[in-house]
């Protein structure tokens, strides 16, 4: 998701192509070629501006609607209902891929959560975050802490810091209420905010992330690193 | 007399070849991206480059080249035996239809954009709970978007807040 404004002007996109199986769009205003998934215009008038990228989560929609009962829901299109198909992930893991990162532990189509801090990107796969949440590491020199939702299914990730301290985040498996505390004395709901101890009130920052296949993670992070604990 | 039929038959044959080379140009204005961008091929930085270079002077470049075969096949008519017509109107109807294919959005038949996007109350949403939507607040303003539908159209161009923005998937 990105802000489509570039070079103080308001673009409209549309698809236009396919590059090694992640998309291409084109901007109505200038005709200028973007790759979809660095947000980086690759050919045309804009060559070289990158939009902004627009904060946003991927959530099970009971989540989203407990966080946000009165906000808006794009509607199916009329006439695209049978489009829509619920199976889409189980047909994409089939096709095969345009190219292949063999070595780092990781296969092609493997689920990762790829998250870039100071130009270092690292890649962790989201069934190790599934199953070990909250997954706590360090990138750049900043700690960061991958947590899975109480729905089981929906990711956040956040920068595990506050009050300028570095705090340890776990979950509270004694209380019914699903929730992460840490040393200080706090305690935290999904959407990274204090719910009671000195911090109640406030939020962790959260960090960007794209879930991503392996291959097109790596080939548009070369150097990037595997998490591995 | 024989010197000047032979000169004849020599310009001909130059022209021949020109309508031929026209219409090659005007079919690969549309095959070389066609060929290029398909879907689960691997695309290296340098096909890609040559693909959107030729789409980007396809428009002008394969209507100049449907004129000149226009041209060369008007000229080379009236001394032509049935099949060279044959093959003159051949070429013509194939850089025609190269001149409107390159005009063609062929992905949005695939994937039909999002003309005016309708939006529901979350409450009235009718969605099962394990459904993944693509979340986005700004200000006081949150919008969700189905993974099952962006999946489909994968571009929706929306303003959420006052801010532009471009959902993609």
């Amino acid at each position: 998701m990105w802000k489509r404004t570039a070079r103080g002007r308001e673009l409209h996109f549309y698809l236009a192509g396919i590059n090694n199986q992640n998309f291409l769009m084109r901007d109505r205003e200038t005709g200028s070629w973007w790759q979809q998934v660095t947000g980086r215009a690759i050919a045309g008038e804009l060559a070289g501006s990158a939009l902004e990228l627009m904060p946003n989560d991927e959530l099970t929609f009971a989540l989203w609607k407990s966080e946000s009962p009165h906000a808006l829901v794009l509607a199916p299109v009329a006439g695209h209902e049978k489009d829509y198909d619920k199976e889409w992930e189980k047909e994409v893991a089939k096709y095969p891929v345009p190219m292949t990162f063999p070595g780092q532990g990781l296969k092609d189509r493997d689920v990762i959560l790829g998250v870039e801090i100071g130009g270092q990107a690292r890649a962790f796969s989201l069934a190790k975050v599934r199953g070990e949440s909250p997954v706590e590491d360090q990138i750049a020199g900043v700690p960061v802490a991958l947590v899975n939702g109480p729905d089981g299914e929906s990711v956040r990730v956040f920068r595990s810091q506050w009050n300028g301290l570095d705090i340890e985040l776990y979950r509270d498996a004694q209380s019914p209420e699903w929730r992460l505390l840490d040393s200080q004395g706090n305690a935290w709901n999904f959407a990274g905010c204090a719910i009671s101890g000195p911090a109640v009130g406030q939020c962790l920052e959260k960090i960007n992330f794209l879930k991503d296949y392996w291959f097109d993670w790596k080939n548009y992070n070369p150097r990037t690193t595997v998490y591995s604990h | 007399m024989a010197n000047r039929s032979e000169n004849r038959g020599f310009e001909n044959r130059g022209l021949w070849l020109l309508l031929g080379l026209l219409a090659a140009l005007s079919l690969s204005m549309f095959l070389i991206p066609a060929f290029v961008i398909r879907p689960f091929r691997h695309q290296s930085e340098n096909a890609l480059a040559l693909a959107i270079a030729v789409k980007r002077i396809a428009p002008a470049l394969s209507v100049a080249a449907v004129v000149g075969v226009l041209a060369l096949g008007l000229r080379l008519w009236r001394s032509s035996s049935k099949l060279s017509r044959a093959g003159i109107a051949l070429a013509l109807v194939l850089s025609t239809a190269s001149a409107v294919m390159v005009r063609q959005n062929y992905f949005e038949w695939m994937f039909h954009p999002i003309a005016a996007a309708g939006f529901v109350s979350a409450s009235d949403a009718r969605l099962s709970d394990k459904e993944m939507v693509m979340a986005v607040r700004i200000g006081p303003e949150a919008r969700a978007y189905p993974i099952v539908q962006m999946a489909y159209h994968h571009i929706l161009n929306d303003t959420v807040a006052g801010v532009p923005i471009v959902v993609t998937y």
